[in-house]
Order: structure tokens, then sequence, then C-alpha cells
């Protein structure tokens, strides 16, 4: 086969989706329109066990189990106490609540839960008082921004159980392999903050007595103890991603109930909110699926690999071309939809040049974390914008989450550099 | 509809935390007593066949299948008509074709009369037509929103046409995410 054909497919599927059409459908129908030319009508018949298997696949279970634990601890309030007390804490550190803004967004991250909530829970409480505080909003808005995209990374993640599902990786493993690319990249945000607020911004703190902040820390009880429910039943064998969801469920029902926050009115939401996002994920999943039946029954995955081979590139070039890649597509393109829609051609590529799959799913994962701070379109961006107290402009914005911007991809060459920081915790479990 | 809504979110909400209740339950027993009890595993795909029907029905009422709105914006309401109404009509497409794809899968079934490859070996018909009807649901609604779209299109209804099924905006999100907040804040102090 010729590579232009998958090319032009791939080219047709963009343009569906950037005209606007639904994602879900742009996929199938060229899954289907590839399938039924190639082999006619009977191969449809080989798509119906496609459908049911996908939807009848335990790993996937996980990905409405970890949104509705994400929205159990966000609506039923576990959440904005998190931030309220993380905000007492890390108020005296150089660059003050902006710690806390990606303080929170990672711990909340490790809980799941999707990144407008977290954007729009931390910076409506954080936003004030970063305002009579005297902080920079430019600075506030581009810490929320880029703390939000941390979700991704850091497990459970949402994105990590779509790249494992539709690559056959483990999702224990990438679990693993983005904690600690996860807890760098906060770091460095923080150490960014700390030094560019080294130069001394007028502030004005509130003290709070320590009895106060000590009595704080117990609402960090809460997201701790999930996190380590999660992800040590997955660390020490004792559960698999699905069954740790669950275990995660039932744990934060119970701080939830403790907390008095459970009531029908929330419930209904948690379930409504759920039930919208992983069906939006879903359906997109179902027709990857279908998509990935054509690619890998007309050989397409084959030829692509023969292709990139051909081209006598290195690893690393190809990774590097692969940073430009997203860096592009994630301007325009929503983060899961470009993930589900590219990883069918270049994870078969990356495995002709002997990538580690588990090391390349965290990598097309931190090139959507940038594309959610790359303009024009980037989630994060519209979604501090739209929080915002004050009349600022959008290129406000912008400018507060570049740097971040220059950090993550700084962060995916060191990844290239040192494969490690990504494979040495999933190499320890074996 | 928001009773439907209502009935499907309550429907959808009880198969997960019934399901995680349960799972919870396997992994106590299991590490305890070192027996499992078998079958969760199995459970939660049923769980997710099931769910995953009602869950692409509420998607679709929120409007919460992703479409990509940097083009759709800058055009001209008529334009925008045009795509939100052939949006609506190639998701009843694919929504029909999964129905169709399903009764492929309930024709292989009864045909074989296939069990599952579990300790179990539940007759695969049971889960399977329980999901039939969630994939039926799904497809007649999609297929209701694109009668109604060419409806108020062929009325040249563009306006109403766009208002219902423009692709939701990132700024709609946040200001429910906002309205959510404030109720919740509301609730903390009293």
């Amino acid at each position: 086969m010729m590579v232009a054909y998958p090319l032009l497919a791939f080219a047709i599927m963009l343009a569906m989706i950037l005209t606007g059409l639904p994602i879900a459908v742009a996929m199938a129908a060229v899954g289907i329109v590839g399938g039924v030319l190639a082999y006619g009508l009977p191969f449809l018949e080989s798509v119906s066990p496609v459908v049911w298997g996908v939807q009848n696949d335990n790993l996937l279970t996980s990905v409405p189990l970890f949104v509705l634990l994400g929205e159990i601890l966000l609506r039923t309030g576990i959440a904005d106490r998190m931030y309220r007390a993380l905000a007492m804490w890390m108020g005296r550190m150089p660059g003050g609540l902006l710690h806390s803004n990606i303080g929170t967004c990672a711990l909340f991250a490790a809980t799941s839960g999707s990144s407008v909530a977290t954007a729009a829970t931390v910076g409506t409480v954080a936003l004030p008082s970063l305002q009579s505080g005297g902080y920079s909003m430019r600075h506030s808005l581009g810490s929320l921004a880029a703390g939000g995209t941390l979700g991704i990374m850091i497990p459970p993640s949402v994105n990590l159980i779509v790249y494992g599902s539709l690559t056959s990786t483990s999702v224990g493993q990438l679990f693993l392999a983005g904690v600690i690319p996860g807890l760098l990249l906060t770091a460095l945000f923080m150490g960014f903050i700390a030094i560019s607020s080294l130069r001394g911004e007028p502030r004005r703190e509130v003290a709070v007595p320590l009895a106060q902040r000590l009595h704080a820390l117990l609402d960090l009880v809460p997201p701790l103890v999930i996190f380590l429910i999660v992800m040590g039943s997955i660390y020490s064998g004792l559960a698999t991603t699905t069954e740790s969801a669950a275990l995660g469920v039932i744990a934060a029902m119970g701080f939830a109930a403790k907390g008095r926050g459970l009531n029908w009115p929330t419930l209904r939401t948690c379930f409504i909110q759920t039930a919208r996002v992983s069906g939006m994920i879903l359906l997109i999943i179902t027709a990857a699926f279908i998509l990935n039946l054509t690619i890998s029954l007309t050989g397409v995955a084959e030829t692509m690999s023969a292709w990139v081979a051909s081209l006598g590139l290195s690893a690393t070039s190809f990774l590097l071309a692969l940073i430009v890649f997203y860096l592009v597509l994630g301007m325009f393109m929503d983060v899961l939809s470009m993930q589900v829609a590219t990883i069918p051609i270049t994870f078969p590529m990356a495995m002709a040049l002997g990538i580690d799959p588990v090391w390349f799913g965290i990598f097309v994962v931190l090139m959507c974390e940038v594309g959610l701070i790359t303009p024009p379109v980037g989630m994060n961006l519209f979604v501090v914008h739209g929080i915002r107290p004050d009349n600022g402009t959008m290129a406000d914005v912008i400018r507060g989450a570049l740097p971040y911007v220059v950090i993550m991809l700084g962060f995916a060459l060191l990844l290239i550099a040192a494969p490690s920081i990504a494979l040495w915790l999933p190499e320890q479990m074996q | 509809m928001a009773r439907l809504e209502n009935l499907l979110a309550a429907l959808f909400g009880s198969i997960f935390l019934g399901l995680s209740a349960l799972i919870a339950i396997e992994v106590v027993v299991r590490k305890v007593f070192g027996v499992s009890l078998q079958g969760a595993d199995e459970l939660g795909g049923y769980a997710l066949a099931v769910g995953s029907t009602l869950a692409f029905t509420l998607a679709l009422f929120g409007r919460n299948h992703i479409r990509v709105d940097v083009l759709h914006e800058r055009l001209s309401v008529t334009w925008q008509a045009a795509l939100n109404w052939l949006s609506s009509l190639l998701m009843a497409g694919f929504a029909a074709l999964l129905g169709v794809l399903a009764i492929g899968v309930i024709r292989d079934t009864l045909d074989f009369q296939s069990t599952a490859q579990t300790s179990w070996a539940t007759p695969l018909i049971y889960p399977q037509s329980v999901w039939y009807v969630g994939q039926t649901v799904f497809m007649l609604a999609a297929a209701a929103i694109a009668l109604r779209a060419s409806y108020l299109l062929a009325r040249g209804r563009l306006a109403q046409l766009n208002a219902d099924l423009q692709p939701r905006s990132v700024k709609e999100e946040v200001d429910e995410e906002l309205h959510d907040l404030a109720a919740r804040q509301e609730g903390a102090r009293s």
C-alpha cells in the first residue's frame, strides 16, 4: 500500500474535525469508509464484535469510575477545603499564594477531576485574594492555567487510560511512570514562581494563627488518603486499575458522608456530569477502535512503520519532529481528541524505532499538556480567562502561560535525554 | 426532558456506585480470606456496556460530544446552521450504525448460544439485551435531534437551530461550574 492513502485519510479526518463536526463521528467515518473501500460491505460484520468488545472492556470501566471519583471530591466540597488548607501553608514561600495554585492543582490532579472544574474552583477562591494581595494578574492566571495541565500526567489520569487501552500498554505501568514526571514538572513550575517573584512584588499576606493552620491540615487528609488507596493498591498489586478506581470511589463516598456533603441534588450533579464526560470519552474511544480495526486490517501501521524506517530517522530526531507536530496540532485541537486521533499512526512508528511504549505514553501526554495552554485553542487559557475578576485581555493570559510552555518543552527534551525519569518507577515494580 | 435526564442519571449513578461497592467487597475478601468471589470483573464489563449507552445519550442531551469550535465561531449564522445541522445528521448516522452493529452482535450471540468465557459462563444474551436497549435509546434520541434540526432548517429558523445545537463553549462550562460553586459555598455556610 502506498503511504499517500493513510496520510490522505488522516488529512480528511483532521479537516472534518477542524470544521467542527463531532470528533467521534469524524474518526468513525474515516474508519468505516476506509474499511468498506478496502473490503466492501462485509467489513461491517467484523466491526460488530469490536463495538461490543470496547464497551465490555473491564479496563475502560475505570474511566467512568475515576471521573465519578473526581466529581464526588469536587461537588461535596472536599476539594474546596483542600485549597484553603494549602493556601494557609504555602502563603509564606516566595511567590506565596501562586504556589498554592500549583499545589492544589497537582493534588487535585492526583485525585482526578476535570481541568475546567479545578481551575474554576481554585480560581474563584484564589483570584480575589491574589488581587487584593498585590500579585500580578498575569502571573496568577498563568500559574492557574499551567497548574491545571498537571491533571492529565499525575495519576490517576484518564488520558493515560485511553492511551493504554488504544495501544494495549499496561495502565498500571503508565500510572507509575506518570508519577515522577508529574511531580518534577510541579517542582519546576514552583521553582519558576519562586525565582520570578524574588524580585519582590509587594504582597500583603494575612497571618493565620498556628492552631488554625494545624487544624486545616485535617482537610488534606481525604485527598491524600484517596491518592494512597488508588496508587497503593495498584503499586502493591492488590488491585487492578479498575478495582483501584472503585476503592477510591467508595473512600470518597465515605469522606463525603462524614463531611455531610452527601445529598441527592449533589449526587445528581455528580452523576449527570460523570455520565456526560464519560459518554463523550467512550464514544470517541468506540470510534477510535473502529478506526484502529481498519488500520490494522489494511496494514496501515506496517506501511507507516516501513515508511518512517525508510526515512532513516533516528529515534531522537523522530521525537523532535513529533514535538513540533504536537505543538502545532495542540494549538488548534482539543487534546483528548488530538491524542486519540494521532496515536494509531504515531504509536506504530515509535515502536518501529524501538521506543518504549510506556515512555511514549508519558511523552504524548506531556505534549497534550502543552496543548492545553497554547493559543489560539488552549482549553485552560479560556477557562482562566473566563473566571478572572478584572477585565484584562486574553493576550495577558497567553503571556502569563508562555513561560510554562517553555518549561514544558524543555522538560520534553529532558525526558528524551533521560528516559529513566519516566521508566525508573515502573521498573522497580517488576 | 429534565425528568428523563434525571432518570437516566440516577440509573447510571446507581450502576457505578453499586459496582464500586461490589468491587470493594471483592478486593477486601480476596485480601483477607484469600478467596475470590469471581464475577466482579465480569460485572464491571457489563456495567460499562450498559452505562456507556446511557452516557452517550446524556452527553448528547448536554451537547458534550466534542466539536472543535475554532472555525465555527468565526462563521456566518447560515454556515453555522449548516454545520450544526450536518453534525446532528452525522451523529444520528453514527448512532444508527452502532444500533445496526448491535443487532449483528445479538444475532451472533443467538446463533452460537454464546456464553461469557468466565467461571459463571453467563449466557451473553442477558447483558447484551440490556445493552441493545440502551443503544436503541441513543439511536432514537440522536434521530429525534436530527429530525428537529432538519425541521428548523426547512422552516428557516436558523437562530433557533444554532441556539439548540451549537458546540458547547468553554464559557458555558465555566459559567456552569461557577454557578455550582456558588451553590456549594451557600450550602457550606448554612
